[in-house]
């Protein structure tokens, strides 16, 4: 991501990031795209997220969700 | 006289027997934070008043019979984002330094309820995540075993008092690692416990999906301790898991015989290489956990990079969209690592987002595969001994991939156990991680651990 892009970006944010901030900004956005590069695998098309982790059953109160 | 260091499991002894008086003890700890607490910042507001008053009424209950169990006039600190009824709750952030609670957490009100006596609220990097940093309204805390050192952070204050003998325990939270990170590089033990075990309402939150509330405190007993009171069913809390809480402290056997255990060695030896002090200090605690019956075999899992990145992406995201619109009109409140940590996790998508929960499922399963024939696993909790203050990268946590998150990501207990000291004496450890809901497996073989090696006879020298 270039200076120019940097500033783009935060714009469209509304965060009004100091000058020096964002030259050390422009150095650090190589860490946002290699983090969403390695989340990408190859999956199914209907592989699902983890919402948060698999509740066990029971963890919900009575009625809150059908316990299988 | 008072000794400067007790664990929370004497005290309450002594107590119990009426050889200890909950206000003497109180007071004990209120002239060290007077001592100490300006080299170590732990504290960003003490209660003296408060915890006096609380003392008495613990003393005079006990005098009259209505013993409440071991927490029962035991001072503690609280972290700075579990919000206390009519005491401000700041984050340790200007952003929210007028904030003052209309309620106690849930988990601060059951510490209350078992006696707990509250002396203060304790140092946090900002709204957990921005640290250490000193352009905020308070310092950040210091490391009792080298007050030039990191302590390690979210958790900062707690990582701080408790070795200090300031407080007897604490609280901590822990998205990616805040309060294992502490607890390795301050040498105490902290747990953070299944998610789902210990309610996060009325705790102000960093990522509602990674967060985990839980104890740190000198020994394992004193997190087992501490876990039974925060444990338990929260309907405030929709992640809170309605389930029978066991006997913590009474699962502490003293033995691991027959335990099966996952040495993930690749994580401290490849993924993020420690350096050869600390390899060799978790190398010794699998093998001293191999001498005392435990079965320990290596294990290979994905790169950390992997598990490191999905839980970066799900906290920072997480975070931003709690923090965006102060992030938006305030920007310059919020201190400098904070906020530029925040500006890039703007910059990830919606699809990343989901990408990375997908992620999350794989990795999930992955770890319940492997343990599916391992009581637990166990890997480095920090690469080294703690760094520098003022030598802590703005975007640590993006340079190098944590070896605590992984455990964040799946929701499984885990803990950090001292296992050594450098030449130069600051704390080494490991993590200890059982399957979910097994903590109290966790417990005892950290506190096996404990009973069997050294570290816990050493403090800092201040």
């Amino acid at each position: 991501m270039t200076r120019v892009e940097l500033d783009a970006a935060l714009a469209r944010l509304g965060l009004d990031v100091p000058e020096r901030e964002r030259q050390e900004l422009v150095g650090a956005v190589g860490y946002v795209a290699e983090m969403a590069r390695l989340v990408k695998k190859p999956r199914w098309v209907g592989a699902e997220p983890a919402h948060t982790v698999a509740f066990p059953i029971g963890a919900f109160p009575s009625g809150a969700f059908p316990e299988k | 006289m008072v000794p400067d260091f007790l664990t929370i499991a004497e005290a309450a002894t002594l107590i119990e027997k009426r050889e200890l008086s909950p206000v003497e003890l109180t007071q004990s700890r209120l002239d060290r934070i007077e001592k100490l607490d300006g080299q170590l910042h732990s504290f960003i507001r003490v209660l003296p008043d408060e915890a006096r008053a609380a003392a008495r009424a613990a003393e005079a209950e006990i005098a009259a019979g209505r013993y409440r169990g071991p927490l029962h006039g035991i001072p503690i600190g609280l972290k700075d984002i579990y919000e206390t009824k009519g005491i401000p709750t700041t984050g340790h952030s200007k952003v929210m330094q007028n904030h003052v609670p209309a309620a106690d957490a849930f988990s601060v009100a059951k510490l209350k309820d078992a006696g707990c006596v509250v002396m203060g609220k304790l140092a946090t990097h900002e709204f957990a995540f921005g640290g250490p940093s000193f352009d905020l309204p308070w310092p950040p805390a210091r490391n009792p075993w080298d007050t030039t050192r990191f302590t390690g952070g979210s958790s900062s204050g707690t990582g701080a008092a408790v070795p200090a003998g300031l407080v007897l325990g604490g609280t901590g939270s822990d998205t990616g690692g805040s309060i294992r990170g502490p607890a390795a590089y301050c040498g105490l033990a902290g747990i953070k416990p299944s998610y789902g075990l210990v309610s996060r309402a009325g705790i102000l939150p960093l990522a509602f999906s990674l967060d985990h509330a839980g104890p740190m405190a000198w020994t394992a007993e004193d997190c087992a301790i501490m876990l039974q009171a925060m444990a338990g069913h929260d309907p405030a809390d929709p992640a809170s898991a309605n389930r029978p809480i066991p006997d913590y402290r009474k699962a502490l056997s003293g033995d691991v015989k027959g335990l099966r255990i996952g040495l993930i060695r690749h994580f401290y030896t490849t993924d993020n290489k420690a350096d050869a002090t600390t390899r060799d200090a978790i190398d010794s605690a699998a093998k001293k956990f191999a001498e005392m019956g435990a079965e320990v075999r290596e294990i290979t899992l994905s790169p950390l990079a992997e598990w490191a990145a999905c839980g970066v992406l799900i906290m920072m995201t997480e975070a931003y969209a709690i923090h965006e619109a102060n992030l938006r009109t305030r920007f310059t409140d919020f201190g400098e690592i904070f906020r530029d940590r925040m500006a890039l996790a703007g910059l990830w998508t919606a699809a990343d987002y989901v990408q990375a929960t997908r992620r999350r499922r794989e990795l999930v399963d992955e770890l319940d595969r492997a343990m599916a024939t391992l009581d637990l696993v166990m890997t480095a909790a920090a690469p080294s001994e703690a760094p520098k203050i003022d030598e802590v990268p703005k975007f640590a946590i993006m340079e190098r991939p944590s070896l605590t998150m992984p455990f964040n990501v799946t929701g499984s207990p885990a803990m950090a156990v001292c296992c050594g000291f450098t030449e130069a004496g600051l704390p080494l450890s490991f993590q200890v991680v059982g399957r979910r809901f097994a903590d109290a497996t966790v417990l005892r073989a950290a506190d096996a651990y404990e009973r069997a090696t050294p570290w816990r006879a050493r403090r800092p020298p201040l």
